[in-house]
């Protein structure tokens, strides 16, 4: 399923954002970068809909998300946000539960479809070890995972992540970048994330959409935006982009 | 709720719901008058199936009906109520030293009523006056401790200032009312169910169970609420309207118990934290067993109250005594939270 930005406008304080034209395909990941304060994860919260947007902004599989509510938004759209604290310690099992909160109503509780289908997001995310854990023993990408079981609970067609890997070993880190992938080619998902460690984007990145200051710098197919001159023009600072071992890597 | 250590949790529930029912039926004997057990049940028995047998004149009838009977519901209705709302408050703010004393609900409710016994002479249901000024109360409260970057220390202080408004409003209120008036305003002000009627029973019972019973089916719900507001909107889920909702129905029970037994603050804080500490912290537990467990335990209070103290000793100061020294002992221990 396809999510459009028509035009986005979203202002605060001084800073704005405005963003128009960017579409996000099915089966593929999109990741956002940019330096601190270009409006990353404003523009992610407008498209989860946590920020109030207007009519005509934004389209999920051709709806307009301002007037999508309740069951039918959490079956379009999830998001992971970054690490929460949690103040009631729940288990992982019951935490990644929660993800099917959207489709019941107040006053009813899971059913055993519900739990059926937390089962089964578990046993993809191979948590089987971890259900009945308490979500503050895991360590911090362990958490990330949980996180990202609870939008596969929710089980939308598109999945949106807020820097779903800043402060991860190098191990979690590409554990969360390659499950993200696999979301996308196996699973069929629109994966939409901002990325803090640019060196991953060229394992992870099928498009590419630089952002700073509020405006879009440039967006298009990674490899054709993932360029030396766009990303010292982005950060102000000398990174260069090369080829070594038949790869694309960043040099600082 | 699958796997090991369910069933034990499933048991702590059963027992807190069959303890405040076994108690109900000891504290009937407890008293200076003496009515042994078999007696006093003959006498419900009596009083349900054949109203009008001449049984039911007798003095133990009326003081098993009329003197222990309601006083035995008030206080398992005001510890259902008290510590059930803590818990939900506690959950949807995210913060587990909440409760309807620090939102100000108790002095909101405290001062509705007594306005409108002193000052409106009953034309105005006290009930209905004691929930519309805790719902103002909390309101306020939340209005402007709202957005602040410390929200806890925000809604900590904002119910402080705002309790400290409600009482001195009710100063107001009992420099106004006369001596009669006064009196028995002091008394119920300090918490206590002695002076309970029938008649107070009759809108404080059905709302109370109609708002357990809703806070109850709500508890699965409530696990989510406790999740950050971003993360429950980005389920699709109207976050304010349901949380609205929460408020209005802890506001409603125990503005309801407030307006017939006076201000009984901290249960709601002490009896789900230990609740928690017995099942954990899935509401669908947290919120049932906190009722049970926290009518066990305030009917245990009152018990002790009637067994031990000569001029019957207020339990909003029992529990005052037990609660604050608590509630510092958390502050201390959660001190981290405080953003220091």
């Amino acid at each position: 399923m396809q999510a459009r930005i028509r035009e986005l406008q979203v202002n605060y304080d001084d800073f704005e954002l405005k963003v128009s034209g960017l579409v996000f395909e099915a089966e593929k990941v999109s990741v956002l970068v940019g330096p601190n304060g270009a409006g990353k994860s404003t523009l992610l919260k407008a498209l989860t809909g946590v920020l109030p947007v207007k009519p005509g902004s934004i389209f999920i599989g051709g709806r307009d998300l301002a007037f999508l509510r309740g069951a039918e938004k959490a079956s379009l759209i999830s998001y992971v946000p970054q690490e929460q604290a949690l103040v009631f310690n729940h288990s992982v099992f019951d935490f990644i539960l929660m993800g099917r909160s959207g489709f019941l109503s107040l006053f009813s509780r899971p059913s055993p479809e519900d739990y059926h289908k937390t089962e089964e997001v578990i046993s993809y995310l191979g948590l089987e070890a971890f259900s009945r854990r308490k979500y503050t023993e895991l360590s911090s990408g362990e958490r990330r995972i949980v996180l990202i079981g609870r939008a596969l609970a929710q089980d939308s067609r598109i999945i949106v992540l807020d820097e779903p890997t800043t402060f991860l070993d190098p191990k979690h880190e590409i554990q969360i970048i390659d499950l993200m992938k696999k979301l996308a080619t196996e699973r069929g998902k629109t994966i939409i994330t901002s990325l803090h460690s640019l060196e991953l984007i060229p394992r992870l990145a099928d498009f590419l959409i630089l952002l700073k200051e509020g405006r879009i710098l440039a967006s298009g197919p990674a490899r054709e935006v993932f360029k030396t001159e766009l990303l010292v023009e982005l950060f102000e600072y000398p990174l260069k982009v090369a080829e070594a071992e038949g790869q694309t890597v960043l040099l600082r | 709720m699958t796997g090991s250590g369910q069933t034990e949790k499933k048991i702590i529930l059963y027992i807190s719901v069959l303890l405040p029912l076994l108690l109900l039926l000891v504290s009937l004997l407890v008293g200076a008058y003496r009515i042994n057990l078999l007696e006093s049940l003959r006498i419900i028995w009596t009083r349900v199936f054949q109203p009008s047998a001449e049984v039911l004149q007798s003095p133990s009838a009326n003081i098993i009906l009329n003197i222990r009977l309601p006083r035995i519901i008030l206080a398992l209705l005001a510890g259902a109520a008290f510590s059930i709302s803590g818990a939900a408050l506690q959950s949807l703010f995210r913060n587990p030293l909440v409760n309807e004393y620090i939102l100000g609900v108790s002095f909101g409710a405290g001062f509705g009523a007594a306005f409108s016994l002193v000052v409106l002479s009953h034309r105005f249901p006290p009930q209905l006056m004691a929930f519309g000024f805790a719902l103002l109360a909390v309101v306020l409260v939340l209005a402007i401790a709202e957005g602040a970057r410390n929200s806890l220390i925000a809604v900590l202080l904002t119910g402080i200032i705002v309790s400290a408004l409600f009482q001195a409003l009710l100063s107001a209120v009992e420099f106004i009312a006369s001596p009669y008036a006064l009196q028995a305003l002091f008394f119920w002000l300090l918490g206590s169910f002695s002076q309970v009627t029938w008649p107070d029973l009759y809108w404080t019972g059905p709302t109370v169970l109609v708002g357990l019973i809703f806070l109850i089916k709500m508890s699965w719900r409530l696990n989510v609420l406790s999740l950050s507001e971003e993360e429950v909107s980005s389920m699709g889920i109207a976050v304010k309207r349901e949380r609205i909702l929460v408020i209005i129905l802890t506001t409603l029970i125990t503005s309801a118990v407030v307006s017939v037994a006076g201000i009984i603050g901290w249960v709601g804080l002490i009896v789900p934290h230990a609740v928690r500490g017995l099942v954990g912290f899935d509401n669908r537990l947290v919120l049932p067993v906190s009722a049970g467990l926290g009518a066990f335990l305030m009917l245990v209070a009152d018990n002790l109250i009637r067994m031990f103290s000569p001029y019957e000793f207020p339990v909003g100061i029992l529990t005052n005594l037990v609660g604050i020294p608590f509630f510092l002992y958390l502050i201390k221990k959660s001190k981290s939270s405080w953003g220091y």
